[in-house]
């Protein structure tokens, strides 16, 4: 039995929506997703006509829903917005290398200018290099740290007055949930605002705020949008794997308590006595700090200096460590200087130097080594989520769509296999527990 | 095996895995623990009557247990409230117990029925006795449970005692109630709270003290005190709990027993989890807590009722969605704050006005008809 559309436009609909339950055709979805989207934009009042915006770009589903919608609502509402697209390149082989072939995709799609800002431009290392140096284990931090300082290089260098982010409803409500158990209260006190920003800083906007991520899977599938979705080669976010999981575990049950998980971010108020870190600006770099120093500074030159562990854990002990450093460096200086007042000529400095020019050449070596391993990927290759949401949420009998149904029988097979690997990984995910 | 504490060798206890104790430091540490949450927020007064609320599990014996030794002191710490005991009976195997436990102690017990909800007054009940309901109570009251979802019922349940706590310490001439929860409940209720919404409810609902009602102030002195120091409480003095407690339904069909899941499982791996979870409740504050002015209460769990103010809000987003989901296709565009109105009557009902953004969620979800009236018409 097919089920009538519950907009009353006489199509049969195709599938439920995960939000209100209610069934819907595919026209009708379309519509409904983008003028949710165009309301909250209105009504959180995100962008001035005439503003130039940077929508950043992964390649994932997110961002091309974003960077997609952004540009048809532009057009439709006349918002008079100057879109353009940012991609941060981390330099992970296998990875960023391959869905960056899907933003210059976009690029050519959608006509919007693209940027793209490399950690090896930016910093001087790769993601690849970093990971050579601090193993798998906290890697996550340096590229998470970097990226967020490389989108406002990128905005600024772009000249624009925001940073639209692919943020989803469940990305929100993950972090709310993470926060809480991390014990991060001013993160947590932040992270349910739609804009974020302080002052003379380029503010960051999130369109998607209150969008599922089920719909935009389901969007991008029946707009038949390219996107890249192969999850990252270097270890996932552990910490954050368990709040994903509770939110996947209580979706199930309620599908609305992400929306009500949000409420419940946008109406926490904070104590009063309670003390946040202020934001400011880093004496070294001028990009936001909650520290004199920002993380993205201190991390850099521990790496430079031979010490990756320098930003991570807590931030007291960076300078008694680089206090250290420094108290090795010196009594190396003055054992030099000792040798050369014994009237041994230079060599002996020019050979320190030496050494440690090499030690970065070799580095640099290795990372160009690492980038010609290209490797073909096949971007529709790992695309479990977007089978497991149509599996759950698109309705059967979908008989005005004959069509398609040979595309679908394939899809069908596909998602068997897939089935597969969707249960190891979630096994994955549960032993950490 | 030596003692953290007091470097004697008898050391019989291990706490987190890894901190020994003797059996005197040990419990001297539960009841300092007791004691100094009820003295650090000098709230209670001289000879105050106490509405001590018992369940019979685990958390309440060893609350009643605190109580009668802090009662029983000879000196200067000897705490001077005027405890009176509460039971609300869900069932009759538990409230034998609970009877029993207190006779031990020479406490009198108050037991009325749970499903003394449904009707808007209550008498006191006869002390040490099983309550006399009439069965039409109970149906009543049974049927409005069968109506909600386990999600629902369970946040439901919490106010209905919550709201029968209240009203027989008004009955009972009592200006505060005492309930049992440890931090292990607390960080599970924490969670749950911001699951279903209410989030701006969080002091009141995990903090020490709820102040939602005008004259009755709720305290949870056991707040400090773990399960796992409970359970190792009522070892080493041999307390008697009631061990029939009713099987827990389904593991995964309600929020509460996931989120109650993850809690411990995730603290088994990471001890110290419920500590971070509960020093994060206690920076969360209400809103507007200085502001003196009267705003509404919401009629089931009596949080100040108050619009939002952000420019949009999840509320706002999840009314949209539903009008463009209902709403026939014109590319025109939509008046959404006049259709607003309309769509909230049916997805938030009595939002803002009589209930709280959680309870006009449950209450569109419950079989209306299945509420007791006096509810939703009484006030305003």
């Amino acid at each position: 039995m097919p089920v009538p559309c519950k907009r009353g436009c006489g199509n049969n609909a195709v599938l439920k929506r995960p939000k209100t339950g209610d069934a819907i055709c595919k026209e009708c979805f379309f519509w409904a997703f983008e003028t949710e989207i165009h309301y909250t934009i209105t009504k959180g009042k995100l962008f001035n006509k005439g503003d130039s915006v940077a929508v950043a770009a992964s390649g994932g589903k997110d961002s091309t829903v974003l960077a997609h919608t952004l540009k048809t609502l532009n057009e439709r509402y006349n918002y008079g917005l100057n879109l353009m697209l940012l991609s941060i390149d981390e330099g992970i082989t296998g990875y960023r290398d391959d869905s960056l072939e899907t933003v210059k995709q976009n690029r050519d799609d959608y006509e919007m200018p693209l940027k793209i800002l490399s950690y090896k431009d930016l910093y001087g290392w790769t993601m690849d290099e970093i990971v050579a140096q601090i193993g798998r284990k906290n890697n996550c931090t340096f590229c998470g740290v970097f990226r967020r300082q490389a989108l406002d290089r990128g905005a600024a260098m772009l000249n624009v007055k925001c940073i639209a982010t692919g943020h989803n409803a469940d990305d929100i409500a993950e972090t709310v949930l993470m926060n809480v158990l991390r014990g991060d209260i001013a993160r947590l006190k932040r992270c349910t605002a739609i804009t974020t920003g302080s002052e003379g800083t380029i503010p960051r906007v999130k369109p998607l705020k209150y969008t599922y991520e089920k719909e935009i899977v389901m969007y991008a599938h029946y707009k038949k949008l390219v996107y890249f979705s192969t999850e990252c080669v270097f270890a996932p976010n552990a910490y954050r794997g368990h709040a994903r999981a509770l939110l996947k575990d209580m979706e199930k049950i309620r599908p609305s308590c992400i929306m009500d998980i949000i409420y419940s971010g946008e109406t926490m108020s904070i104590k009063e006595e309670v003390s946040l870190p202020t934001q400011r600006l880093c004496i070294r770099c001028n990009f936001v700090s909650s520290q004199e120093v920002c993380k993205a500074c201190v991390l850099l030159e521990g790496l430079n200096k031979g010490l990756p562990k320098l930003g991570i854990g807590k931030s007291s002990k960076v300078k008694k460590l680089l206090d250290e450093y420094n108290t090795r460096q010196n009594n190396l200086e003055t054992a030099v200087k000792d040798l050369e007042d014994c009237n041994i000529t230079d060599k002996k400095t020019s050979k320190t130097c030496k050494n440690i020019s090499n030690g970065f050449k070799q580095k640099e070596c290795n990372a160009t080594n690492c980038c010609t391993n290209k490797t073909e990927r096949n971007v529709e290759k790992n695309n479990e989520k977007l089978q497991t949401v149509l599996d759950k949420y698109s309705l059967e009998n979908n008989s005005q769509v004959k069509l398609d149904e040979e595309d679908s029988d394939d899809s069908e097979i596909k998602h068997q296999d897939e089935d597969d690997t969707c249960s190891s990984s979630c096994g994955r995910l549960g032993v950490g527990f | 095996m030596k003692c953290k504490k007091c470097n004697s060798s008898s050391a019989l206890i291990i706490l987190r895995k890894k901190d020994l104790y003797c059996r005197e430091c040990f419990l001297a540490n539960v009841t300092h623990k007791f004691r100094s949450s009820i003295g650090k927020n000098k709230i209670l007064g001289k000879a105050d009557n106490v509405l001590i609320c018992l369940s019979g599990k685990e958390g309440s014996t060893v609350l009643l247990d605190l109580i009668n030794n802090a009662l029983s002191l000879d000196n200067h710490k000897k705490l001077r409230i005027t405890p009176i005991f509460l039971h609300l009976c869900e069932n009759y195997e538990t409230i034998k117990n609970v009877i029993e436990q207190c006779q031990k102690y020479n406490y009198d017990l108050y037991s009325p029925h749970i499903s003394e909800y449904v009707q808007s007054k209550s008498h006191i009940p006869i002390v040490n006795s099983l309550p006399i309901v009439n069965n039409e109570l109970i149906e009543e009251y049974n049927n409005m449970q069968n109506s909600m979802l386990p999600t629902v019922k369970d946040d439901f349940i919490t106010n209905i005692k919550r709201t029968l706590y209240i009203r027989y310490a008004k009955l009972l001439n009592c200006k505060y109630i005492f309930t049992g929860e440890t931090t292990t409940t607390l960080a599970t209720k924490l969670l749950v709270n911001l699951a279903i919404g209410r989030g701006s409810q969080v002091q009141s609902d995990v903090g020490f003290l709820d102040s939602r009602d005008m004259e009755i102030k709720i305290i949870r002195p056991m707040k400090d005190i773990s399960e796992e120091e409970l359970k190792l409480y009522i070892n080493s003095k041999n307390l008697k709990v009631n061990d029939k407690q009713t099987s827990k339904e389904n593991e995964h069909t309600s929020l509460q027993t996931v989120i109650s899941t993850f809690v411990s499982s995730l603290q088994e791996n990471f001890p110290s989890t419920i500590s971070t979870i509960c020093k994060t409740a206690d920076k969360i504050g209400l809103q507007d807590e200085c502001d003196n002015e009267r705003h509404n209460m919401c009629v089931i769990c009596q949080s100040i009722l108050k619009p939002d103010e952000k420019a949009i809000s999840a509320l706002d987003a999840t009314s949209i969605s539903k009008i463009v989901s209902l709403r026939k296709h014109t590319d025109s565009a939509i008046d959404v704050d006049m259709e607003k109105n309309v769509i909230n009557s049916t997805i938030f009902p009595y939002i803002h006005n009589r209930l709280c953004y959680a309870c006009s969620r449950n209450y569109a979800e419950i079989k209306q008809s299945k509420i007791p009236s006096y509810i939703i018409e009484t006030q305003k």
